[in-house]
């Protein structure tokens, strides 16, 4: 340490400094490419060319180390001195992700130079990837010998994370992900991509049936003149309808008659069940504050009812919002390439998976809500997923290991390169 | 009417609570006493344990998980905080990590009994998942030990001591850290996991995604500096200093940034 200072730049051994010039270089340098580029997004290039240029970034970095292990520009990539400063490269670029916002169109002319609002798909991204790709890959091998319980933690952890950010970077081009719109009782193979290309589907797709099931309706008051909920950071806005009784501010509400589908006829509702229902209620609204006592119907309305507001006074009326949903799903038949068919249930966070394709519940036609008679679907298939699972896995392991078995006696002093 | 009432009990348990953890944190600190240092730690169980049969009653009666909104994340963190110090308490004896974590768990409690919030039961589909639960609690549960760990990094800063006297409190801020890391790389993929089950994939840089990564790698570069740099105390209490700051901003800073408008991960309010 005490000859660290009166050391010369780039005369062994390396330290934090040659960690530091050599990340920021890399940042430079990506950000300069990017900027040549005009901000362009960068993509990888699909199968099989993903695929050959990961195992030659394998091959090169096994015989890199294989034969130039003793050198000690390589011993220096193996350590902290340079991992540090480049895992802090990394954190200042997603610190910038953290504050610009990603994916949208940017006015600021840097903004749109650097790539700042894309930035997973830039050079610098990139290339500081690239780099700690290539200093987890000699880590790790550099720990495989000697073969004890300390450095089969360290190998879940490090190879794990090496694992998820090779197969996440070259996979990346490889994952398809379409959208489909089907209708009920109509079979449908087309998809289209993010850019609005359609694709023809190697599997057929019959809704059968699309259902919700709606929570109960939320009320609130609301001003009669601007329209806006009122507020009080200290009181709920909101109340769902699900009891008879409540308060909303100085408001006692009893609901007298809920109906969860209805139509109207006259002055009042009536249960049905036909397309373009919706939840109303008969109500009892007593302001505790004067005494004085309103009733009345309110309801939520939809594509084919109108919305229904009980006016309170002249300065606040209660509305009824429409209901969230709760759960919905789609009930189809999928047809495969070799005539087989079978009938599925598919909703939020329960795909369906068949032939490489994920099938998810994505979206439905939200005007007419519970009576939509269209499902949107998502297909996705991410070949390279097994990859970046094991990764995760391994660094689940690696996460369980480091809490059984904590901070290295003596702070790994004895591994310290 | 359940949830009501329940809300309605919420002022009675939470000052009961926080009058056991003010009277504990009073008797850890002006007596050394065994037998009062003892009562202190029955009443702040007690106050703890109280809570969290609170918290596990409003999970039964509003029929969904208590983590969707601040308020309720707020709950589960004084739980945590005042369980974690009084562990830690329990194992290395020491006093003032047990008062500080008290005292916040108090600030927590606090907060909630001045703003009481929406507390709606509607949860949407997406968060309807045997995820919810672990992914949650597994990153409450890192926070408070990675906060834990940063109060200790900061007494160490300011409360000067011998080189011999400093190691026992950095190698408790290491465990904690080492703790709290483990579980939040466990949460961070719980969330990856559960995100390629519900939208498709598993990592989408959302900005609650994007800051829960920040944080992660600031820990990261604590955990590697203090593994190169086993006597360099002082930088490391500042790495893990700083690491704080990113933990707030994670926790609810980010519901201000302009870039997380529209996130899965806003709490609301």
């Amino acid at each position: 340490m005490s000859n660290e200072n009166s050391r010369k730049t780039w005369a062994h051994p390396w330290s934090y400094r040659e960690g530091t010039i050599v990340t920021v270089a890399i940042l430079l340098l990506g950000f300069a490419l990017q900027a040549a580029g005009g901000g362009m997004v960068l993509r990888f290039s699909g199968f099989p060319w993903n695929l050959i240029s990961g195992i030659v970034f394998l091959g090169i970095l096994v015989s890199c180390y294989l034969w130039l292990k003793k050198h000690r520009a390589v011993k220096w990539l193996g350590s902290v001195k340079a991992a540090l400063p480049a895992i802090l490269g990394f954190t200042f670029l997603v610190l910038l992700m953290g504050f610009v916002k990603q994916d949208v169109v940017h006015q600021n002319s840097l903004v749109r130079i650097f790539g700042l609002s894309h930035l997973v798909q830039t050079w610098p991204f990139i290339l500081i990837n690239l780099y700690l790709m290539v200093l987890l890959g000699i880590v790790t091998l550099k720990r495989l010998t000697p073969f004890t319980l300390r450095n089969f933690g360290f190998f879940l952890n490090h190879f794990g994370l090496f694992l998820v950010l090779f197969s996440t970077a070259l996979g990346s081009s490889d994952v398809q992900t379409l959208n489909m719109n089907c209708y009920e009782n109509k079979s449908e193979w087309r998809a289209s991509d993010r850019r609005g290309n359609i694709v023809e589907l190697p599997l057929a797709i019959k809704l059968l049936d699309f259902s919700i099931e709606e929570f109960r309706p939320k009320v609130t008051i609301v001003d009669n003149k601007t329209g806006k909920i009122l507020m009080d950071k200290n009181r709920q806005s909101f109340e769902l309808l699900d009891r008879d009784t409540f308060d909303l501010f100085e408001y006692h509400l009893e609901v007298d008659t809920f109906l969860a589908t209805s139509g109207k006829v006259g002055e009042s509702y009536f249960a049905v069940n036909e397309p373009g229902s919706s939840p109303s209620a008969m109500v009892k609204v007593t302001n505790s504050l004067n005494g004085t006592v309103i009733s009345g119907w309110i309801c939520s309305g939809s594509f084919v009812l109108q919305p229904e507001a009980l006016k309170l006074n002249e300065t606040y009326s209660l509305v009824m919002l429409p209901a969230e949903p709760k759960k919905f799903s789609s009930e189809v038949s999928v047809l495969t390439n070799d005539g087989t068919s079978r009938i599925v249930m598919i909703e939020v966070n329960k795909p369906f998976r068949i032939n490489g394709w994920t099938i998810y519940q994505l979206s439905y036609n939200e005007e007419m809500g519970r009576w939509s008679d269209m499902s949107v679907l998502q297909f996705v298939r991410d070949p390279w997923l097994p990859a970046v699972y094991s990764g995760i896995f391994l660094m689940m392991a690696g996460a369980v290991f480091l809490f059984i078995f904590g901070k290295p006696k003596n702070g790994g002093v004895e591994n310290v390169a | 009417m359940e949830e009501l009432k329940m809300w309605l009990n919420f002022p009675v348990v939470a000052s009961f609570a926080i009058v056991l953890w003010l009277a504990a944190t009073g008797l850890f600190l002006f007596s050394a006493s065994k037998l009062l240092n003892r009562l202190a730690a029955g009443l702040s169980v007690t106050g703890t344990v109280a809570l969290l049969v609170f918290v596990i009653m409003l999970w039964i009666s509003i029929d969904r998980p208590p983590m969707r909104t601040l308020g309720e994340t707020r709950l589960w963190y004084a739980i945590f905080l005042s369980g974690i110090g009084l562990i830690s308490y329990f194992r290395w004896k020491y006093k003032w990590l047990v008062c500080y974590s008290l005292t916040l768990a108090v600030m927590f409690l606090s907060v909630n009994l001045n703003h009481p919030e929406t507390y709606d039961k509607t949860l949407m589909p997406a968060l309807q998942s045997p995820w919810f639960v672990p992914h949650v609690i597994v990153y409450i549960f890192a926070y408070a030990l990675l906060g834990a760990s940063s109060l200790v990094a900061i007494r160490i800063l300011f409360v000067k001591q011998s080189g011999k006297a400093i190691s026992g409190p950095v190698s408790m801020a290491d465990n904690l850290v080492y703790l709290g890391f483990s579980f939040l790389t466990l949460g961070l993929l719980f969330g990856a996991l559960w995100a390629k089950e519900a939208w498709g994939h598993y990592w989408t840089w959302d900005p609650k995604e994007t800051w829960a990564f920040i944080t992660w790698m600031f820990y990261l570069v604590y955990i590697h500096y203090r593994f190169r740099n086993p006597l360099a105390h002082n930088k490391a209490m500042m790495i893990l200093a700083a690491s704080f700051v990113i933990l707030l901003i994670c926790w609810f800073g980010v519901n201000y940034l302009p870039s997380a408008q529209n996130s899965v991960h806003i709490y609301t309010e």
